[in-house]
């Protein structure tokens, strides 16, 4: 047979096998992917012929953008075009608030925490408390930005929220007056001798405004200074960089957070540098349910790095970093969960929180919540999963008709001195690996 | 022959380099052909999350609530339905199951009760249509799946569950407590009421023409040829399927339309008309309606009216003139659409869609909040978020202040006793306020 039969046949052979595996080889190379938005195109094309009405393609589209991102969790969510040019705006700060910083849960919207100062925290607002419906619109079935949206306006406008709360089977009705929120972030006066700072925010003024408190505390107080109480309670968060500042300005070395997500540039690692403006005094941190996100991320820091005692209650649990996206020319933006905060002991925030040293309740609470922490032995390294296990600890709370402004600062002021002026009790539950305390 | 292999093995290398070539440009020409753009928009956001979010995400699931939040945003009627529970869909329409007895709806996420069926756990234990469930055994299922919640409420028969519910005119929640039974899918049920023949239709599904027709025959033996007439109770019926709906009408109707359907091409408007045939004999029937009635239930209601077969009783009704088709995915493999697809409209060519039926005789149960009818607005499809806009002209919907039970008198069922007396002619009516009605036509 001629050679140029071979070749012919055998190109023909190869082109026919090629033909017929190619769908197959391209399907199993990205299987799942395709095929998923195979499927989704159609279930589009059935919705843009047989629906009831016209309704335009760009319409169909943002909705499954919406309900794709918004389940993936309480943060992530597709801002469409006009969305996202509101937000550009309202980042400037030009809007009237209520002071609540707020995420989705079960549906509803629940308070984070209230900012001091604001008229959320004027109205006894609390964190952990649910928002079932906005000037009496049912908060169900809107995204977080709407819900914000919604309590958003015109300064000195009214807006009644009808609040659930833990413990109370009654919804109740609060009215508050909108105002530009502005947060002075840092406080502090002396505590004999103890100097006090209340950071309630990490804006731009956070980091200097700590620096500027501790040089006046040792100003006022002297040489006699015993220790620092930084008060991070029902401070809701803000700025990484500010966090970050705040715990290097108390930490001589170590590591202070790192973030972990799909790609390197999500994932990285920040460290302390030398220098420690508090002169290695002791430092307690308090903490509560309302403390969140950067707050967390200072306590954890200068907890694994042993640099302070952190008192108080198990924090929120928000330890995620949220990328915008935006999506080209009139397609809105994306706010993805990109990656998510570890304390230096390899501890995830987002799914744990803080858990204090010292547990110790106010006293007010409805319900004292339990506080646990990881069992020692599964703690490195756990960041797969990141479900420990768990043990109790045991929480100091006012004796019985014992009443006290603040409980927590005055525990945390006799851990500082070494004395016992607060009468308290501890909860029942035992911790097995740490008995006394 | 040997030296003749690697030729044709070069051949065969050929072969495919240009067919891969051929093949990938043909794919790739397929892919940009497409004609929209927005499928280009989603492909890209999809590719990011794939690629960006913090963790891996599943993308099947992210595909399902992407075409859920897309069927959801349409209108309070429409939503996708996953690989899961359309496969326990098929078994609710056919056959029993363990449950409490009580049809659910999501309504953007809150779980609301559209039927309680008769005789079952939730019924006994107090749980009224358009209740909204809040949690289930303490676990909150507000923004769950309507196939999870299913999940929760189904059990073994004699386990206990309690309910935590939310009813309009009632400030607090609530709990219900109740024990799993057999719940047989809601029957047609029947009674004898005097010399009246009183038929419930709780739900339309595939034994209610039926069920309807057994009871009809039963009735007509036990009362004889003095019957008075027939009360079929559509309240707190949530629908059903559409078919049932027509046979029911057509049991009553000799001829004429029933209904009329219409989608998004006016040529594919449809008509369903009656055949001649009056299971009744022509006997007087009333239909009972309220703010329960729904869907399927406002098709019957509605055709009786207006060709005037029947005097509609009760308070206004729902207001659910949309039709839903279910279109599976895949064979169902990818789950199903359950899609607005068309309006229905009455024989006078009303959109029932946001108005409802109006009663002909407006009758309140009683004048407590519970039960005034103006409460029951809160559940009604026009406060629905994202319900399908009524169409034209509003009609106006009816103030007439409805008939009340006579002060310091107790009744069961006040409206159905009234129905009762308007056929029967006893003396209820005559201690009401109001004139008696004019006598149904009796032939």
């Amino acid at each position: 047979m001629k050679a140029y039969a071979f070749v012919g046949m055998g190109v023909v052979a190869g082109f026919v096998a090629t033909v017929m595996l190619f769908p197959v080889a391209r399907g199993a190379a990205d299987n799942s992917a395709y095929r998923q938005l195979d499927l989704f195109g159609d279930a589009f094309e059935r919705v843009r012929a047989n629906y009831v009405r016209p309704v335009s393609e760009s319409e169909l589209v943002n909705n499954a953008i919406q309900g794709m991102v918004s389940s993936l969790d309480p943060h992530s969510s597709f801002m469409d075009a006009k969305a996202y040019a509101d937000m550009q705006v309202t980042t400037k700060g030009q809007f009237g608030g209520l002071g609540l910083e707020v995420t989705l849960e079960d549906g509803l919207v629940k308070v984070i925490s209230p900012i001091d100062d604001t008229p959320a925290a004027h109205a006894g607002l609390k964190p952990g408390d649910y928002i079932a419906a906005i000037d009496g619109t049912p908060v169900q079935g809107l995204s977080l930005d709407e819900a914000i949206d919604k309590m958003r306006g015109n300064v000195g406008g009214k807006v009644t929220l009808t609040m659930l709360r833990t413990g109370q089977k009654k919804p109740f009705d609060v009215a508050l007056t909108r105002a530009i929120i502005h947060v002075d972030a840092v406080k502090f006066h002396r505590e004999g001798d103890i100097g006090y700072i209340r950071l309630s925010s990490f804006n731009e003024e956070a980091g200097p405004g700590i620096e500027h408190a501790v040089s006046e505390l040792k100003k006022q107080i002297g040489p006699g200074l015993k220790g620092y109480i930084l008060d991070l309670r029902n401070n809701p968060g803000g700025l990484l960089d500010q966090a970050i500042d705040v715990s290097d300005d108390f930490l001589q070395s170590g590591q202070i957070v790192s973030t972990r997500g799909r790609h390197a540039d999500d994932t990285s690692s920040y460290s302390a540098h030398s220098g420690d403006i508090t002169d290695g005094k002791p430092i307690i941190v308090l903490i509560n349910g309302g403390t969140a996100s950067a707050s967390e991320i200072v306590a954890g820091a200068l907890q694994d790095d042993k640099r302070a005692q952190v008192l108080g209650m198990t924090s929120f649990g928000k330890g995620s970093v949220q990328t915008i996206i935006p999506l080209g020319e009139g397609g809105g933006a994306l706010r993805l969960t990109t990656a998510r905060y570890y304390t230096p002991s390899g501890h995830s925030i987002q799914a744990l929180g803080i858990t204090p040293n010292i547990a110790v309740a106010q006293g007010d609470e409805t319900g004292i919540p339990r506080v646990e922490r990881e069992s020692e032995a599964d703690l490195p390294g756990h960041l797969v999963g990141e479900t420990a296990k768990k043990v109790p600890v045991q929480v100091i709370k006012p004796a019985p008709g014992k009443k006290y402004d603040d409980f927590q600062l005055a525990y945390a002021l006799d851990v500082i001195r070494g004395k016992s002026t607060v009468a308290f009790v501890k909860s029942a539950e035992a911790d097995p690996l740490n008995p006394a305390h | 022959m040997k030296n003749r292999l690697p030729l044709a093995a070069a051949g065969a290398g050929l072969g495919f380099c240009i067919a891969a070539t051929v093949m990938h440009l043909a794919y790739a020409a397929s892919d940009a052909s497409t004609p929209y753009s927005q499928l280009d928009r989603f492909g890209t956001v999809f590719a990011t999350v794939r690629a960006d979010y913090v963790e891996k995400p599943d993308d099947k699931l992210l595909v399902e609530n992407a075409i859920g939040g897309m069927l959801t945003n349409l209108d309070a009627h429409s939503s996708y339905f996953d690989p899961k529970t359309y496969s326990d869909m098929q078994v609710r329409t056919e056959g029993e199951y363990g449950g409490v007895g009580v049809v659910i709806q999501s309504d953007k996420g809150a779980i609301k009760a559209v039927a309680v069926m008769d005789d079952a756990p939730a019924s006994h234990a107090g749980m009224k249509a358009g209740d909204t469930i809040l949690q289930i055994d303490g676990t909150p299922i507000t923004g769950f799946k309507l196939d999870d919640v299913q999940k929760k409420m189904r059990g073994l028969s004699g386990t206990k569950v309690t309910l935590t519910i939310m009813r309009a005119g009632v400030r607090d929640p609530f709990d219900l407590k109740m024990a799993r039974a057999q719940v047989a899918v809601e029957p047609v049920t029947s009674k004898r009421e005097g010399d009246v023949g009183y038929i419930k239709i709780p739900a339309f599904n595939d034994h209610t023409d039926s069920g309807l027709r057994a009871a009809v025959a039963s009735l007509k033996k036990q009362i004889g040829p003095g019957i008075k007439g027939y009360i079929i109770d559509l309240r707190d019926d949530g629908g059903g399927v559409l078919d049932q709906a027509i046979s029911v009408s057509d049991d009553f109707l000799e001829g004429g339309e029933i209904l009329s359907m219409r989608g998004r091409n006016p040529e594919d408007t449809e008509r369903f008309d009656a055949h001649p045939g009056d299971i009744t004999g022509g006997k007087p029937v009333i239909v009972l309606i309220n703010g329960g009635t729904a869907s399927a239930s406002e098709i019957v209601s509605g055709a009786l009216q207006d060709h005037k077969r029947a005097t509609i009783v009760g308070t206004l009704s729902f207001g659910k003139g949309s039709v839903q088709t279910i279109i599976p995915l895949n064979n169902g493999e990818d789950g199903a659409l359950h899609m607005t697809t068309a309006r229905y409209y009455t024989p006078s060519g009303r959109s029932i869609q946001a108005l409802g039926i109006t009663p002909d005789v407006a009758v309140a149960q009683g004048p407590s909040p519970d039960d005034d009818p103006y409460a029951e607005l809160a559940e009604r499809e026009v406060l629905l978020p994202h319900h399908l806009e009524a169409e034209g002209e509003h009609a106006a919907v009816s103030t007439v202040k409805p008939i009340m039970p006579p002060a310091g008198k107790k009744f069961d069922d006040f409206q159905l006793s009234y129905a009762v007396s308007m056929l029967s002619g006893d003396p209820l009516t005559a201690s009401v306020d109001k004139p008696a009605p004019k006598g149904i036509k009796q032939n």
